[in-house]
């Protein structure tokens, strides 16, 4: 077994596109080993890491060479062999010799001459000099860049490429930069040349010229930091787990630094502080024991020290500079009121063809107002976008939404009105809290509703991975809300809620069917991920009986199959409905059952059992009752099985054939409400008692 | 901590640079946003001669200004631009050695490229690098320019963009960019508080809207003119006259959104024709600074 390392070194790759370089970069060597040959089971072969500027992987345990292989070698058709005497021809011969071959080698039968030859594995180096490059040239990032004279296209330009087999070096290119064993340290504490020649050595001079090689580690000595920090602030820092995934790569020898900001910001809201510090300055605020944000907070620091208060002092000044800009915008954007700022939003565009955001505000309104008359809501729909103007979310753009609220909250205004509108976006991402109020919810759906009827309404739906106005993100939120039971439920379907809006848009039933499928789409996508652990063809029988009208009830209809589907009568409601489905199918029926045409008494006794049990079924139905809707229609199962063995449904007279389709559909239409169940995929060995 | 005054980090930078091969070039003449609308950054790095330069350049851009009330924003601040073109492999390293030639010693500070790509849609370009962090503050912006007027660029230039107020503040330690020292003992609270609060005042209020915007179609008919005529510099000129006449517009609250939309446009076409003009003038010289290098 041999082993091998690699280092690419190069300018800063953006801090984001590590875990998908190094995953596909894992995926390509790992094939790359399969290839090679077999690997020990135990181990895991391939390691990949990176830092800012460094690409790097080491494969432990792989074959020196691999292992030889026959190839059957095809020659001169065996009529061109042999001459009239069946002596080889020279072609035979020509061959033969080409294949080191001898008479005695060729493979007997078939219209060709064939031989055997071994072909030699070839060795491990020149496996690895081939594929290395191809696998790191072809590496894809988001975002490519050229340098110096354009030849070459890569994240950043390439310094230097370390390639060391078995403590060799082996001599590769990559974009014709020439490998050898010399890389360097940290860019300004330790820039001098280093010699490598295994990976062991490789991970401790690095170290020692302050880089730490594997993101984990970076992440982990930060967060241990963090946390001391922070406890010596008097607080917790408050983390997230982007930024850990920010900072491991913004650092190749990872420290934390405490800093502090002016006392008085803390008069601003902390949703701007917060902002700021987060998503602005990728800073970790520290909140005190009563959970208040301190004005001290932690930064990223590439240096495992900041020995002169260089770093703190940096990290205060522009922290600082940034709260100076949100004061300003907090106080200059509470002289006037958000209603005032209405006419503004006419300014502002939201789509070519859909208008501005005034348009869209106004939209918001009436989708609202079919929904509810409560004046708070219908506030809060009316002043939604009112921040879009102000000058806090021009500059901090994740603050929308929250900071109208705060700014409806400083009003004044009741606190569902200021909820709603501070909610309105939620839920952005599939695991975020739902608006925290019915308000909420409604203002939410009614924002999201205008914009997925808008897009479509324009042909600008969603193709494949491209989405650039987020409409699936926007559908879901949508789903989310209507699956909520609690005081915030929205009593609404989708199908309605679409015809609202399409209203608002003073539209007609433009694209409504390319929008129900998009939105079943996201119905069944949401449910399958979701804690109920429905399976996929539950949810599928279930939504074929409806799910537009409410998503609720069809949560509801997938639960009693769910739990129908465990007990050992549901064999007999499936072949039931199955017996039905297939006999009526594409069948002339009759409007009713006739009672006069019925003819024997198993037909009769089945059609007054129908009669009562499809009342029973009907009123379950009404009540939401659908397990027990489903045991009514099981019990019928011996009745409608004594039918089918007893009674021919497909007689000649037509009057008679009808009648008893009649009969059948109407107990299987009531099955049908609830679900098509004849889309279950049973494993009938899992019923036998 | 080197207490360095604003001018002495424009005397040493030019220094530095010029030691290392780039021309000084002097700050464009007409109003612009940034060190990159100078023909010696847009126009030069098209085509494939190569162009080392340094100049400071005063950038105007009239929505950031504060009336002089704001420490930190500046609605005219100035630039320390170089282009080097080809980009060296060596050019992080060399701009690592610039801020050692302004007296810093950075294993002592924290020194971090982070990802921050530009584009301007007025000049059709793009390009892909970093905002360079010192001690946690951007001080620098790093482009590797890949587009300029449309045109896929080769070779690549390398654009070095430094904020000197924001680097002398830092450097010399102080929380207000007026506390600073320009040189020899003035000032630039009492040099430049003066222009902050009067071009303020000016392009938010004052400003005459309806001249700013006869003077728009005016400057652009005569950058097409020019551009007739073949006198590309001349065009260009009137190109940056538009851009400028944009940017009060805006700052005065009189552009609407799609107003904005189709003047970025016609902005963007002047600055387009004046590249493909521009190097198309150059072939016809037969590329002289090519010639120069070459010896």
């Amino acid at each position: 077994m041999a082993e091998y390392f690699f280092e690419l070194l190069t300018e800063e790759i953006p801090a984001w596109m590590h875990d998908a370089a190094q995953a596909a970069l894992l995926q390509q060597l790992t094939k790359l080993t399969l290839d090679l040959g077999e690997q020990p089971e135990d181990r895991n072969p391939v390691v990949v890491n990176s830092t800012p500027r460094r690409i790097i992987f080491f494969l432990s345990h792989i074959p020196l060479r691999e292992s030889d292989r026959d190839e059957e070698v095809k020659g001169p058709p065996v009529k061109a062999a042999y001459d009239a005497e069946g002596k080889p021809t020279p072609a035979l011969n020509g061959f033969l010799k080409k294949n080191n071959a001898t008479i005695g080698d060729v493979i007997a039968g078939g219209d060709y001459i064939r031989v055997r030859r071994t072909i030699k594995g070839r060795s491990a180096g020149e496996i690895l000099q081939e594929r290395v490059p191809q696998i790191m040239e072809s590496l894809r990032w988001p975002k490519m860049m050229r340098w110096g004279n354009g030849e070459h296209s890569y994240i950043r330009p390439i310094h230097s490429v370390v390639s060391v087999l078995d403590g060799e070096h082996l001599p590769l290119t990559i974009f014709g930069i020439a490998s050898g064993t010399t890389t360097r340290g940290h860019r300004t504490l330790a820039p001098q040349p280093i010699e490598v020649l295994s990976y062991n050595e490789y991970v401790t001079k690095l170290e020692l010229a302050r880089v730490v090689i594997a993101a984990d580690r970076r992440r982990h000595v930060m967060a241990e930091r963090a946390r001391v920090l922070g406890t010596q602030a008097g607080g917790t820092p408050s983390v997230d787990a982007s930024i850990w995934s920010q900072w491991q790569y913004l650092t190749e020898y990872p420290g934390v630094v405490r800093a502090e900001f002016g006392r008085d910001y803390l008069a601003l809201p902390d949703e701007v502080l917060v902002t700021v510090m987060r998503v602005h300055q990728k800073q970790l605020p520290i909140r005190d024991a009563n959970e208040k944000l301190t004005n001290s907070f932690l930064a990223v620091l590439d240096n495992d020290a900041d020995p002169d208060g260089n770093a703190a002092y940096g990290n205060s000044f522009v922290t600082n500079a940034r709260f100076a800009d949100a004061k300003f915008f907090y106080e200059t954007d509470r002289k006037r009121t958000l209603e005032s700022r209405l006419r503004e939003l006419e300014r502002l565009q939201f789509q070519e063809k859909l208008g501005n955001y005034l348009d869209k505000t106004k939209r918001i309104e009436k989708i609202a107002a079919a929904i509810s008359d409560d004046a708070d809501t219908l506030a809060a729909a009316k002043l939604c976008k009112t921040d879009l103007v102000t000058e806090m979310v021009k500059e901090f753009t994740d603050l929308q939404g929250k900071i109208g609220g705060i700014y409806a909250r400083e009003e004044g205004l009741p606190k569902n009105t200021w909820q709603a509108i501070y909610d309105h976006y939620l839920p952005i991402n599939i695991d975020d809290a739902l608006p925290r109020t019915l308000s909420g919810a409604i203002v939410s759906l009614a924002d999201k509703i205008d914009t997925l009827v808008g897009f479509f309404r324009i042909g600008a739906k969603p193709t494949g991975s491209k989405d650039p106005f987020a409409l699936r993100r926007a559908a879901q939120g949508v789903v989310q809300i209507l699956l909520n039971r609690d005081k915030r439920s929205v009593k609404i379907g989708v199908d309605k809620l679409i015809d609202i809006a399409l209203e608002a848009h003073g539209a007609t039933a433009q694209a409504k069917d390319d929008l129900l499928a998009f939105f079943a789409e996201r119905v069944r996508t949401i449910l399958e991920a979701s804690a109920y652990g429905f399976a996929y063809d539950e949810i599928a029988a279930a939504m074929e009986a409806g799910w537009a009208s409410s998503l609720t009830d069809l949560v509801d209809r997938i639960t009693a199959l769910k739990a129908m589907r465990g007990e050992a009568n549901f064999l007999s409601i499936l072949d039931s409905a199955k017996r039905i489905a297939n006999i009526t199918a594409g069948q002339e029926t009759a409007s009713r059952i006739d009672p006069s045409k019925l003819e024997s008494d198993i037909e009769k006794r089945l059609a007054e059992l129908v009669l009562l049990t499809n009342d029973q079924i009907e009123e379950m139905i009404g009540e939401r009752d659908y397990k027990r809707a489903l045991e009514t229609f099981a019990a019928l199962a011996p009745e409608l099985e004594t039918f089918f063995d007893e009674v021919m449904v497909m007689v000649e007279d037509e009057s008679v054939r009808r009648n008893r389709m009649a009969l059948l559909r109407t107990i299987g239409n009531a099955v049908m409400k609830i679900a098509d169940v004849t889309k279950i995929v049973v494993d009938r060995r899992e019923y036998r008692p | 901590m080197p207490r360095l005054s604003f001018q002495d980090l424009i005397l040493r930078l030019q220094n530095f640079w010029a030691d290392r091969g780039c021309m000084i070039e002097t700050p464009l003449d007409l109003e612009v946003g940034a060190g990159t609308m100078h023909p010696a950054t847009f126009l030069r790095v098209l085509g494939p001669e190569p162009w080392n330069v340094g100049y400071v350049q005063p950038s105007r851009r009239p929505a950031d200004g504060r009336y002089g009330d704001n420490p930190f924003r500046l609605g005219k601040h100035y630039q320390f631009q170089v282009i080097l073109k080809p980009s060296p492999l060596d050019v992080q390293e060399l701009y690592l050695d610039s801020l050692r030639a302004l007296g810093l010693d950075l294993t002592r500070h924290d020194i971090r490229f982070e990802e921050d790509n530009w584009e301007s849609p007025t000049l059709g370009a793009w390009g892909v690098g970093w905002q360079i962090l010192l001690d946690g503050m951007e001080i620098t912006q790093f482009t590797y320019f890949q587009q300029a007027g449309g045109i896929d660029l080769a070779p690549i230039s390398a654009e070095i963009t430094y904020g000197l107020e924001r680097l002398t503040m830092f450097l010399s330690r102080q929380p207000s960019v007026y506390d600073i020292e320009w040189g020899a003992g003035f000032g630039y609270g009492p040099v430049r508080k003066q222009d902050e609060y009067e071009f303020s005042k000016y392009y938010f209020e004052t400003a005459n809207v309806g001249m700013h915007w006869q003077l728009f179609e005016m400057y652009e008919k005569e950058a097409k003119h020019c551009l007739e005529e073949k006198l590309v510099l001349p065009a260009y000129d009137w190109t940056l006259k538009c851009s400028h006449v944009f940017n009060t517009l805006d700052a005065r609250g009189a552009v609407s959104v799609t107003e904005r939309v189709g003047i970025i446009k016609r902005v963007r076409e002047l600055a387009v024709a004046c590249a493909h003009q521009f190097l198309d003038a150059r072939e016809a010289l037969g590329f002289p600074l090519l010639k120069a290098s070459n010896g």
